[in-house]
């Protein structure tokens, strides 16, 4: 029912987009200037200086998209079978009709932008300036019809002649076609339910991405409001907003825009995917540390206070430990994660002796952390000798009472009389720190420098050994780290991998005969041979792209490490299993025999370890500009994490791909800073505090979209029951 | 020690202590509900915000209209829009978290990141300027003879504390919201309203902590500088569990925490320590009392379960 309601609103909304809203854009400029073009081949220039584009054939897109989304609407009211088939035809209509639609947009303005590109570079030729290569340029020019117009430019550059501005910036496509591909997406996808072996798979997948899908439309949509108000239609040239249609385009265009630019750079780029990758390590790290409390029942707010510690440990073992790379670098990953552990087994350990809230006491401990930080990077600490005095009395009793504490028979003893030896613990501690804080005779002001900390008021470390170093990945994989380089990608090997993983996964669902496995792999390695050679008469074997400088180094492939760890121990372990028990149902799994002492200073401790691996990105990885530890550390990753693994439904799988979500959004926000004057990269916050809203607040969803079986089941003995 | 110098501390230490003492107040209603509001953080942002802009952008109305107005009564207009902007997110929090039974703790968390993005935006909007607003000339008055001036919210803040206690612990409101917040199922078998409870409960934490924020935003400052509660609202949640959910022990607490941060203020400029490490005492001692060194904190019961009827 829910997907007919959400399909007959879509096509409906899709017609009215169609009339209203713009289909493609053929320019768009910085400051929020558009020149747009609308079905059937309307016009509208807000830059005031873009030439109108002659795209043919746009009325009969009209056409076939209005036929098509009439089709649509019209089957939502028919039975399964024809409703499923109408369904599928008409979507299937509709993504052709818009992918070729789009495609002729870009064709056109590419060769609009290349006439141009050539006549400049003719030009130039005809009288060379004198720090123009001439031959060079001529090669240039040979090639632009062949090359990306970017790597033309770059080569023109290279060969002294400087192309700064082109008509046609940053052609796509306009919210009325995002929503038509979208009906089209849906529908056919709904559509393939008219195979019914098909069916109960889609309804496994409905049931899993239900809620975070639903969840991030809504948080859309709220943040459209806050869009739409903060962000002025851009407007250049002597353009005038002449009728409130051009108006309401002009916002239309602004929404889909900044949408558009949140995630175009991330996904259409290989740069912006890079950065998007660098956004998305330490997520993965700090959902998982969540994520891996939540499975076990407990609430880790504290992956603030584990990075830092976490950072802290790295940095010593990289400026310190001594020997070669493959030894060090190990050994600071190690201690990053060794770090991070004893900050969350604190709590844990609280919480199992003596019940304290883990939620408060992560909380306190993030406070505690931070302090550590400023105090470890701040220079000059002024000390009183008395204080430093009781401070160092303090810690040696600290370090005698864990060293007595080690030892068992001592321990039993405490354990019988535990607030008799704290008092007597207290009462020693406050008389030997007046005995020791008694003014002496030459007491005067201790200054103090942490051995690390870098001389100068910047509160940073030393830089890092450089056999502490983690590579960076495109420095790995063989691209020059510095400047822009042009990289050739196999993007068909990548699709091919893909197709691999799908096919693995969803063939022995489909076809009943692939149920040994090495029939399945066989299988799976043919489709992706085919996938493969598809792509490849495609051009999609070597296609030329430019990659930016980014930070993005192996600690991605640490976090998904971790990730395939973290779902290794808690589903294929007895010790996950009972962690997960302790988590569903503490009293049970304790009557099974489950220690839940145990059990929660060991979950907190790996999931202090994960946030504490963070430390691989930003100290070990230099992600803050360079090796070594900042007070910049970024903390807010860890409460960002709750919302990663939120979305991620605690799973490392959904928590993998929530981050990459994240840093996509984020990467997407330094875009929105550049490109728009209202907006800036705090939307993006605001959006991930909506999705974590709407997710928490799910109840208020239909019973259909949160929990359809349960539903069903209620449902089931009186027919008659109420429809979503 | 001078009497001006012991003057000033004390000043201080009162200053600190006052936001700390509302939220912490407002933290007491909600958990004695039985609701856990770790969105306090977030309402005093909320609040300092609210109270900021509104007295700023009526004060630039009002001044263009009349360069010579007396608009004494400004700033408590903006006390009073903190308070229903406080009011408001606190109902968002009982939304979430009573109506659709979400976890109380993800659905504040999810406020709590909301107060570093919306406020961002909001200043965006309206100054071009991501971290603070612009600053206003009419801040809340001070009262006191001279050399001993505080905001009228400190003498509000400590006065609130034997009101609380009055009603929470004298009045048939206070003991059903006990009620609700030791046993719903027994109070709901009696004819209270468990959710009706609930939500004034919130919303009264909601109220205070946006009074809160105020005072940092107009009573302390002239302007909102973006994350100016810097972890006050969950310093207030620790101080009202080491004060065992009671008034006069929060009372007690927020003194000692509020003391504590000015001491550090104070130290910033001697020799003695580095303020970081004072700074962090509180914390480790709100520690030890959870862990029941330090006499043991016995929550309300149903504090952090969703009421199902």
């Amino acid at each position: 029912m829910i997907e007919r309601i959400a399909l007959a609103t879509l096509a409906v909304l899709s017609m009215l987009g169609i009339w209203l809203a713009p289909w493609a854009a053929v320019a768009r400029q910085t400051g929020a200037r558009s020149a747009v073009i609308l079905l059937p081949g309307r016009f509208i220039d807000f830059t005031g200086r873009t030439d109108p584009l002659l795209i043919p054939g746009l009325t009969v897109v009209m056409i076939l998209c209005l036929i098509a989304l009439l089709v649509i609407l019209l089957a939502s009211f028919l039975k399964e079978k024809w409703r499923t088939l109408g369904w599928l035809l008409a979507g299937v209509v509709l993504l052709v009709t818009t992918v070729t639609s789009l495609n002729t947009v870009q064709q056109k303005v590419r060769q609009a932008k290349l006439d141009i590109v050539q006549t400049l570079i003719k030009e130039e030729l005809a009288a060379p300036g004198n720090r123009t290569d001439v031959t060079a340029l001529s090669d240039v020019l040979a090639r632009t019809s062949e090359r990306s117009i970017e790597l033309s430019i770059l080569e023109a550059r290279q060969a002294g002649f400087t192309i700064r501005r082109l008509a046609y910036d940053n052609p796509g496509s306009g919210l009325a076609a995002f929503l038509t591909f979208i009906t089209g997406l849906l529908a056919s996808f709904f559509g393939l339910g008219f195979f019914s072996k098909i069916k109960t798979f889609l309804n496994r997948i409905v049931r899993v991405i239900a809620v975070p899908a639903v969840s991030i439309m809504l948080s859309l949509i709220v943040a459209a409001v806050v869009i739409l108000l903060l962000q002025p239609t851009g407007i250049g040239g002597d353009f005038v907003i002449s009728s409130p249609f051009v108006r309401l385009v002009g916002r239309l265009e602004i929404l889909w825009r900044a949408y558009l630019t949140l995630f175009s750079d991330s996904l259409g780029t290989l740069s912006g995917f890079a950065e998007s990758l660098k956004f998305a390590t330490p997520l993965i790290l700090t959902g998982l540390a969540v994520a891996f409390g939540f499975q076990a029942g407990l609430f880790n707010i504290g992956a603030p206070g584990q990075m830092v510690l976490g950072a802290v440990f790295a940095m010593l073992a990289g400026l310190y430990m001594p020997g070669p790379r493959f030894v060090v670098v190990p050994v600071a990953i190690l201690s990053a994660a060794l770090g991070g552990g004893l900050w969350g087994a604190i709590p844990g350990w609280l919480k199992a002796r003596f019940g304290a809230n883990e939620v408060i006491n992560t909380i306190l401990l993030n406070y505690v952390a931070a302090s550590i930080l400023l105090f470890s990077l701040s220079s000059s600490l002024a000390f009183a000798s008395a204080a430093l005095r009781i401070l160092q009395f303090l810690g040696i009793l600290a370090l005698i009472i864990v060293i007595l504490g080690l030892i068992p028979p001592l321990r039993l003893r405490v354990a019988k009389a535990p607030r008799l030896v704290f008092a007597v613990i207290g009462v020693i501690a406050l008389v030997g720190m007046v005995v020791v804080g008694l003014p002496r005779s030459g007491d005067g002001t201790v200054v103090l420098n942490m051995p690390f900390k870098a001389p100068g008021s910047e509160p940073k470390s030393y830089p890092l050994q450089e056999t502490a170093h983690m590579a960076q990945l495109p420095a790995l994989l063989g691209v020059a780290g510095e400047g822009e380089a042009v990289v050739i990608l196999n993007l068909a090997l990548v699709w091919a991998l893909l197709a691999f993983g799908v096919a693995l996964w969803l063939l022995p669902k489909l076809i009943a005969r692939l149920k040994n496995r090495w029939q399945n792999l066989a299988a799976s390695a043919l489709v992706a041979a085919a996938v493969y050679a598809l792509a490849a008469i495609l051009g999609q074997a070597q296609v030329e792209t430019l990659l930016s400088p980014t930070k993005l180094n192996t600690s991605f492939i640490i976090a998904i490490l971790a990730a395939i760890c973290v779902y290794y121990f808690l589903w294929r372990t007895k010790w996950g299993y009972e962690l997960r028990a302790v988590g569903v149902s503490p009293k049970a799994a304790e009557y099974g025999g489950a220690n839940i002492a145990r059990n929660t200073i060991l979950t907190m401790t790996i999931s202090g370890a994960l946030a504490g691996l963070t430390a691989c990105h930003y100290v070990l990885g230099g992600a803050l500009e360079e090796y070594s530890l900042r007070q910049a550390l970024p903390t807010n990753d860890g409460f960002d994490g709750i919302a990663v693994a939120l979305l991620g439904g605690n799973t490392p799988l959904g928590v993998v791909l929530a981050a990459f979500l994240f840093g996509v959004l984020k990467n997407g926000g330094t875009i929105l800073n550049v490109t728009f004057t209202g907006l800036t990269r705090d939307v993006v916050s605001m959006i991930l505090a909506l999705v974590v809203l709407f997710i928490a607040a799910r109840g208020f969803l239909p019973e259909a979209i949160t929990n359809p079986l349960k539903r069903k089941l209620a449902s089931d003995p009186k027919p008659t029951g109420e429809d979503s | 020690m001078d009497t001006i110098v012991l003057l000033t501390l004390i000043g201080s230490a009162l200053r600190a202590t006052t936001p700390l003492l509302l939220a912490a107040l407002g933290g007491l209603f909600s958990e004695r509900a039985g609701v856990v509001n770790i969105a306090l953080e977030g309402i005093i942002l909320f609040g300092g915000l609210a109270a900021a802009i509104s007295v700023q952008q009526m004060e630039v109305r009002l001044l263009a209209a009349n360069p010579n107005a007396n608009l004494a009564y400004l700033p408590w207009l903006g006390l009073i829009f903190a308070a229903i902007i406080g009011g408001f997110v606190g109902w968002i929090h009982a939304v979430i978290s009573i109506r659709y039974k979400a976890d109380q703790i993800i659905s504040a968390t999810a406020i709590n990141l909301m107060a570093i993005g919306m406020p961002a935006l909001i200043l965006t909007g309206l100054y071009q300027n991501t971290t603070t607003s612009q600053p206003i000339q009419h801040r809340l008055p001070l009262w006191g003879v001279s050399g001993f001036q505080l905001s009228p919210l400190v003498y509000f803040a400590f006065l609130l504390v034997p009101v609380v206690y009055f009603v929470v612990f004298k009045t048939p409101f206070g003991l059903r919201l006990r009620a609700v917040g030791e046993h719903p199922e027994a109070a709901d078998s009696v004819g209270i309203n468990v959710r009706r409870m609930r939500y004034y409960g919130v919303i009264i934490s909601g109220v205070l902590a946006g009074l809160a924020g105020a005072f940092l935003s107009i009573g302390n400052l002239n302007q909102y500088v973006a994350n100016m509660s810097g972890g006050r609202g969950f310093i207030a949640l620790a101080a009202l569990i080491f004060g065992k959910w009671h008034p006069v022990g929060v009372l007690g607490a927020t003194l000692l925490f509020g003391a504590f941060q000015a001491a550090a203020t104070l130290l910033g400029g001697s020799n003695l320590l580095p303020p970081t490490i004072v700074e962090s005492i509180p914390f480790i001692l709100t520690m030890l009392v959870l862990a029941g060194f330090i006499g043991r904190a016995v929550a309300p019961k149903a504090v952090g379960k969703p009421f199902d009827k």
